[in-house]
């Protein structure tokens, strides 16, 4: 292949591998035509050998090490020379000319991608027979092995069905897609769907999605005796080649420890890329908040401390103050003061606080007994198609995007909005007097409503900076805009992504924001810089969510790939990776207290994470439709869900994370069992008349607003 | 959304039915009425642009007719050109480690509004006043109505501020009652046609950039 030789080529240069380049170059030039249609295949590296490849002498010959996933071959016609690209533990050594050490690659872009070519596995028409054997031996296996060697089958399904299209045998790969698509389990029917269309090499090329899942990982949890009654079954002669297959595509994570129930697996699987391997998820993780400015507030006590004062992982007390537990000890899950750079606080935001604390004295306890009232903000009208909502802080504004490109704002208190007077007129004042806040206002423009227009696509996030002075968008466009609130102008316009951007929000600190998009990043921003100053990159579909960390270190983004990432946002490392919804997540919620996270999806479940350890520590069923709002109240009791199917429905978070017992931790299996509790944690399901809710907000005082569009059906 | 409503088969055209058994094929079942008939549209655009495009190659090619490899150069230059996907993931990453390595700005203390520089923004008046060289000296009584003219820039424009005119130029609401013959002077407003900084936000404008 012309552009595998092009590749290799480059690839040489690169490692400064000349002499072998020349060489290579030289013979290929004798080969000529020869390269063109015809691609011998040779087999890749059986497990434990290293593959030894007829070579040429003085050809540059690249071997990978086998662990249990060396990585994807790709072949040159007639020289039948093998070159790899190679995981970090994998070495390049040359026959003849010995380069010094291991060569550790990376991600070389360009080859990877045109070298990570399926390789022929064997003959195409058995593939069938090697599916169909491996399912009987799978089918026949004990009970408690079954559940977890089931999970090869979608995996493998896939692979082999695009390795049947990539290599051209459309005849062969329809008929395996029939034979076996109705063997999977049902929440995998949506990405089947999409795979029954693909049917030609050509139709590969544009869907992203489908190139990543080729080239990545697909990664299996299994405990070690059913991986090891696995690859003894294997690796048995006439299984070879469903061996190579696996090694080639799936990674298999082993634990030791029992092997898992049916019901333990599904609750973790379902993500385009399988599951996450145990060690994607060690990183540490400085969930505590951080703690809050010493001042002087008149009447209260002083600042709230974050909440861990002692490092372990305690149980969540469930009525723990926060206004007067001054703890002078660093706590030390949370990060540093100065991990990343925060603006300063101004007198307005001093101001604020103290607003702050003052309303949180008159905050209602929430708690099983205490539910919330909750009031909702219904649109009528809205033939303009409401799409996103966001409150502010203090719930005296309500902002809603529309997908005919306009942004409204509306004030939700008696105070209506106003915008500051013209530079002529603020000469004019005086700027001495205690009111120059009232002064510079411009009573000629006060109204309920502000329309602002600016983009040319449905809006599809919304957010208020925290001092209420900016309000960020980002549309279909492909931009994130800022809007002032003092002049109702639109500020700057944010280009980055090319492609539509699905959410956006404010640190809860200001200055920075995080969006998402359709070009599968989330991007870190700060207001001052026209260009982002982090690219989230490694889903492998949309980003549909993202939301800051209470102490804004962190960035949760939640995608159409089916998995939630943290992302740390000093160095854009990602230190989470959480699966187990099956279908795209539309909401993401941190606690108050920065140590857990619920996600919800369009499979209508609610999952609760603990974000230090890892681990999914709740599933709360219930909802029957997409799940687009969620929300903690101010001290974390309650958590507020809000969906498609019309309702709002209220659990008992305090419970959900209190019996959670340190053993299952520390046996680093990586999942602990979930309590099926969903029914004892549900507080209440309320109704709404026909109206989706789009957002939820608890005010400061433990109120419930929520919004929606009525629809008439 | 409603859901679809089938057209009966007698009143449907064939290939509407072909559309509707595709959308259901695709495991669609909700979708509006009209989305039929814009599909089929789109349908119809896209096959006759590939089809033209590939009679253009086929002619180039001096052949007699059109064949398949001439669509199939046809459909590759249109997929580059309208169908263009997000950059792959490999790609993605090296951005995104070459992005990550810089450590995050120190943020500047009291510095007012946080916004980009000015060219950046969005906040620059979208029009220019210009004025055309007055009379060099006047006396101090005597106000010089400058005279203000559409048409090409021929002077450099000053960096623009948040809205506040230049001290020779002056709108001419400001002006009109000044003491000073206005015959045979010529006031036009100037609308320059390049922008100096961004677009301001009407509606309409495109928003993404490339």
């Amino acid at each position: 292949d012309r552009q595998t030789l092009v590749a290799v080529l480059q690839f040489l240069r690169r490692s400064n591998l000349r002499e072998s380049e020349e060489i290579l170059r030289r013979e290929a030039r004798l080969l000529g035509d020869d390269l063109g249609g015809n691609v011998a295949t040779v087999a890749t590296s059986s497990p434990g050998v290293a593959a030894v490849a007829a070579v040429p002498p003085g050809k540059g010959e690249v071997r990978g090490d086998c662990g249990v996933g060396p990585c994807s071959a790709g072949t040159l016609g007639g020289t039948a020379s093998v070159s790899s690209i190679s995981s970090p533990s994998s070495k390049i050594t040359h026959s003849g000319d010995v380069i010094g050490g291991a060569v550790v690659v990376e991600d070389q872009p360009d080859v990877s991608a045109v070298l990570s070519a399926y390789n022929q596995q064997g003959d195409p028409t058995l593939y069938e027979e090697y599916y169909s054997g491996l399912k009987h031996f799978i089918e026949c296996s004990l009970d408690c092995h079954r559940a977890e060697l089931s999970q090869l089958f979608y995996p493998l399904f896939v692979h082999m069905y695009l390795e049947l299209v990539y290599n051209q045998h459309e005849s062969e790969a329809k008929s395996f897609f029939e034979r076996f698509h109705g063997d999977q389990e049902c929440y995998y029917q949506d990405d089947l769907r999409v795979l029954s269309s693909l049917t030609k090499k050509e139709h590969m090329k544009g869907n992203e999605t489908m190139l990543d899942f080729r080239t990545s990982k697909f990664v299996l949890r299994i405990s070690r005796d059913s991986y090891q009654l696995l690859k003894r079954h294997l690796q048995e002669k006439q299984n070879n080649q469903i061996w190579n297959i696996v090694q080639e595509h799936l990674y298999i994570d082993i634990f030791d420890g029992m092997p898992r129930s049916k019901q333990q697996i599904d609750a973790m699987v379902g993500s385009l890329a399988g599951e996450a391997k145990r060690e994607a998820n060690k990183a540490k993780v400085f969930f505590g908040l951080l703690k809050e400015p010493e001042f002087d507030v008149p009447l209260d006590d002083e600042d709230e401390e974050g909440e861990n004062e002692e490092g372990k992982p305690k149980k969540k007390k469930p009525k723990k103050d926060n206004v007067g537990s001054k703890s002078k000890k660093q706590d030390p899950n949370a990060p540093p003061q100065n991990r990343i750079p925060l603006p300063e606080l101004k007198d307005s935001d001093k101001l604020d606080k103290v607003m702050n604390m003052k309303e949180a004295a008159r905050r209602v306890r929430l708690g099983p007994e205490c539910l919330p009232s909750i009031c909702f903000y219904t649109f009528l009208n809205a033939y303009q198609g409401l799409t996103a909502v966001d409150i502010t802080d203090d719930s005296s504004m309500i902002v809603g995007g529309f997908a005919d490109s306009t942004v409204r704002v509306w004030s939700v208190t008696p105070k209506k909005l106003r915008s500051v007077k013209t530079a002529a007129d603020l000469s004019l004042i005086d700027k001495e007097s205690d009111d120059v806040l009232e002064r510079i206002m411009d009573e000629k423009t006060a109204s309920e409503l502000k329309i602002l227009y600016g983009h040319s696509g449905p809006v599809y996030g919304t957010s208020f900076s925290p001092d209420r002075n900016y309000l960020l968008s980002c549309s279909e466009d492909g931009t994130v805009r800022l809007w002032s609130l003092q002049t109702f102008t639109c500020l700057v316009g944010y280009k980055g992504h090319n492609y539509p951007v699905w959410d956006t929000q404010f640190s809860p600190y200001g200055y920075y924001f995080v969006s998402g998009g359709h070009d599968r990043v989330a991007r870190l921003w700060a207001t001052d810089h026209y260009q982002p100053l982090r690219i989230f990159a490694g889903h492998l579909a949309d980003v549909t969510c993202t939301r800051f960390h209470p102490n804004s270190n962190y960035i949760a983004t939640g995608s159409a790939d089916r998995t939630i990432r943290l992302w740390d946002v000093l160095n854009g490392n990602c230190v989470r990776i959480f699966t187990g919804h099956k279908g795209p997540i539309h909401s993401l919620a941190f606690s108050p207290n920065g140590r857990f996270l619920a996600t919800g999806a369009t499979d209508g479940r609610v999952l609760l994470w603990d974000i230090g350890h890892g681990l999914m520590v709740g599933e709360l069923k219930g909802h029957t439709d997409t799940i687009y709002a969620l929300r903690f109240s101010r001290d974390g009791e309650i958590l507020a869900s809000g969906s498609m199917d019309n309702t709002v429905r209220l659990w008992d978070a305090v419970k959900a994370f209190e019996d959670l017992e340190t053993d299952d931790f520390t046996t680093a299996t990586g999942h602990i069992n979930l309590p099926e509790n969903s029914q004892d944690l549900l507080l209440g399901t309320y109704m709404t008349k026909s109206t989706p809710v789009v957002h939820l907000h608890f005010t400061r005082r433990n109120l419930l607003l929520a919004a929606g569009a009525y629809s008439s059906q | 959304m409603e859901a679809a409503k089938m057209a009966s088969p007698k009143s449907a055209p064939k290939d509407a039915q072909v559309m509707a058994q595709i959308l259901k094929d695709m495991g669609i079942t909700e979708y509006e009425p009209r989305v039929i008939n814009q599909m089929l549209e789109f349908a119809y655009r896209y096959v006759t642009t590939i089809l033209e495009d590939a009679k253009i190659y086929s002619s180039h090619a001096k052949k007699s007719s059109v064949d398949a490899d001439d669509v199939r150069l046809a459909i590759q230059c249109r997929t580059d050109q309208s169908f263009t996907s997000p950059p792959p993931r490999d790609f993605l990453l090296d951005i995104a480690r070459q992005k990550n390595q810089t450590p995050l700005p120190l943020i500047k203390p009291y510095s007012g509004p946080r916004l980009p520089p000015d060219r950046y923004c969005l906040t620059a008046p979208n029009y220019r006043l210009k004025s055309l060289q007055k009379k060099v000296s006047s006396t101090a009584g005597r106000i010089t109505v400058p005279r203000l003219s559409v048409g090409a820039v021929s002077s450099r424009p000053s960096t623009p501020t948040l809205g506040t005119p230049s001290a020779q130029t002056v709108s001419v609401s400001a002006k009109v009652g000044a003491p000073v013959s206005l015959a045979g002077q010529r006031f036009t407003v100037q609308i320059p046609s390049s922008q100096p900084a961004g677009k301001s936000g009407t509606p309409g404008l495109p928003g993404a950039g490339n």
